[in-house]
């Protein structure tokens, strides 16, 4: 698997984009095919089986159609918007086999357009999240994905990967402060960071 | 504007969907009124984004492609959660949007419980196995007996305010105690304190009086 490239990641924002406006059935067909294996692994990762990995799948293609006039590329790329839809799916799904009240709808609700538009100056680049999570040291970066796909806390991870809670915290920090050096924008420390790999 | 606010390591989890209880409706709750912890869950978002597409690829079964595309017919309206009705803004702007549709539309019609009338509670409908969700009400000027905690509680003031040993809380603010917090809570004398409670374990009272009170609590 290839890192997708900035071209990509453009193409996404376009599709999203034609479906919106045009209800383009064609580039709902190129959507589904540049992002339904992505979607599948995602869900995969998280636990799903195949099965459910495909309902969630469909379920968060079908959201991007009927939603798709909602995507605004000036405040999230259509990856991010994609990615809020696929965990938003995943946690309706799990949420259906057992007797639970909360919705994704009531943890992440829409939010409103000023706030949205306030927030768009936080709109971080793509391309540069994209080469800090690649640059980060592979022990940092296997934390951040027990974060995003196991939900796991500091002392699971921390017996998990047997190692002491300390160890697991720091590694967490760290790849967080390169993250909040990112969105303040403090490129210098960033690339110091990056090329000490520390 | 807040405060006090959850960690990183907590708004990251929320972004990675990983909150999806009392405490996830709290954090949303927080986020309403914090345009800083929404920044830093909108950047953990775009990480998620970039996790995402840098996940090795499992292809789909070969009739998905099909069976979607001819789900594309269908009214573009019915997506709507048959479980949620769309809230209705309530009359209390107290009350943050994710709690909307789990209490009556104003504060003022909530049932209060409680044995004394300095401290009053309301149990929220979506406590589960891993949290307990409740309003409290302090009466104002009212302080509560010392207290410990026998695990974490995080506390969202809704309105009016409360100060103990270590700081001032108001509206929207986000407050952990654990077990190594022991406080004496006091609401500050103008008005009533309601704050949302989030509660993996009961409190454990300290003081005198408070052990006393110990088994009326949970």
């Amino acid at each position: 698997m290839t890192i997708p490239n900035q071209q990509d990641t453009t193409d996404l924002n376009s599709l999203v984009l034609r479906i919106a406006q045009h209800q383009d059935k064609q580039a709902f067909a190129e959507l589904f095919d540049a992002v339904s294996s992505r979607l599948k692994a995602y869900a995969f990762r998280c636990g799903a089986t195949d099965t459910e990995a495909e309902e969630i799948v469909q379920e968060s293609l079908l959201t991007v159609w009927r939603k798709a006039g909602q995507f605004n590329p000036k405040t999230a790329s259509a990856v991010t918007w994609l990615y809020t839809i696929v965990r938003n799916k995943r946690i309706d799904l799990a949420r259906k086999h057992k007797n639970v009240q909360i919705v994704s709808d009531d943890l992440y609700p829409e939010q409103a357009t000023d706030d949205l538009e306030n927030d768009v100056e936080r709109d971080l680049n793509g391309e540069i999240v994209r080469t800090l999570l690649t640059s980060l040291p592979e022990e940092q970066r296997q934390i951040v994905y027990m974060v995003y796909f196991e939900g796991k806390t500091h002392s699971e991870i921390s017996s998990e990967l047997d190692l002491p809670l300390g160890t697991i915290k720091s590694r967490l920090r760290l790849a967080m402060k390169k993250l909040d050096a990112l969105a303040q924008e403090q490129m210098t420390w960033l690339i110091i960071i990056l090329m000490t790999n520390f | 504007m807040a405060n006090y606010h959850p960690n990183d390591e907590l708004l990251m989890t929320y972004s990675a969907g990983q909150v999806n209880n009392a405490l996830g409706i709290m954090l949303a709750c927080h986020l309403e009124v914090c345009s800083q912890c929404r920044a830093k869950v909108h950047k953990y978002n775009q990480l998620g984004g970039e996790i995402l597409s840098s996940t090795t690829p499992i292809t789909v079964s070969s009739g998905l492609k099909q069976r979607v595309l001819a789900q594309l017919e269908q009214p573009r309206d019915t997506n709507t959660n048959p479980i949620i009705d769309a809230p209705v803004p309530p009359s209390d702007q107290r009350i943050p949007r994710p709690l909307w549709r789990f209490v009556p539309s104003t504060l003022n019609d909530i049932a209060w419980k409680g044995f004394t009338s300095s401290i009053q509670e309301f149990t929220l409908p979506f406590s589960d196995d891993t949290y307990t969700a409740k309003f409290y009400k302090i009466a104002a000027g009212k302080e509560l007996p010392e207290h410990t905690h026998k695990g974490n509680e995080f506390t969202l003031v809704l309105d009016g305010a409360f100060s103990d040993q270590v700081g001032s809380y108001h509206q929207g603010d986000f407050i952990l105690a654990n077990t190594e917090t022991i406080h004496t809570p006091h609401a500050h004398k103008d008005k009533d304190c309601i704050c949302f409670a989030v509660l993996d374990a009961p409190l454990k009272m300290t003081g005198f009086f408070g052990r006393m009170l110990n088994p009326f609590l949970r």
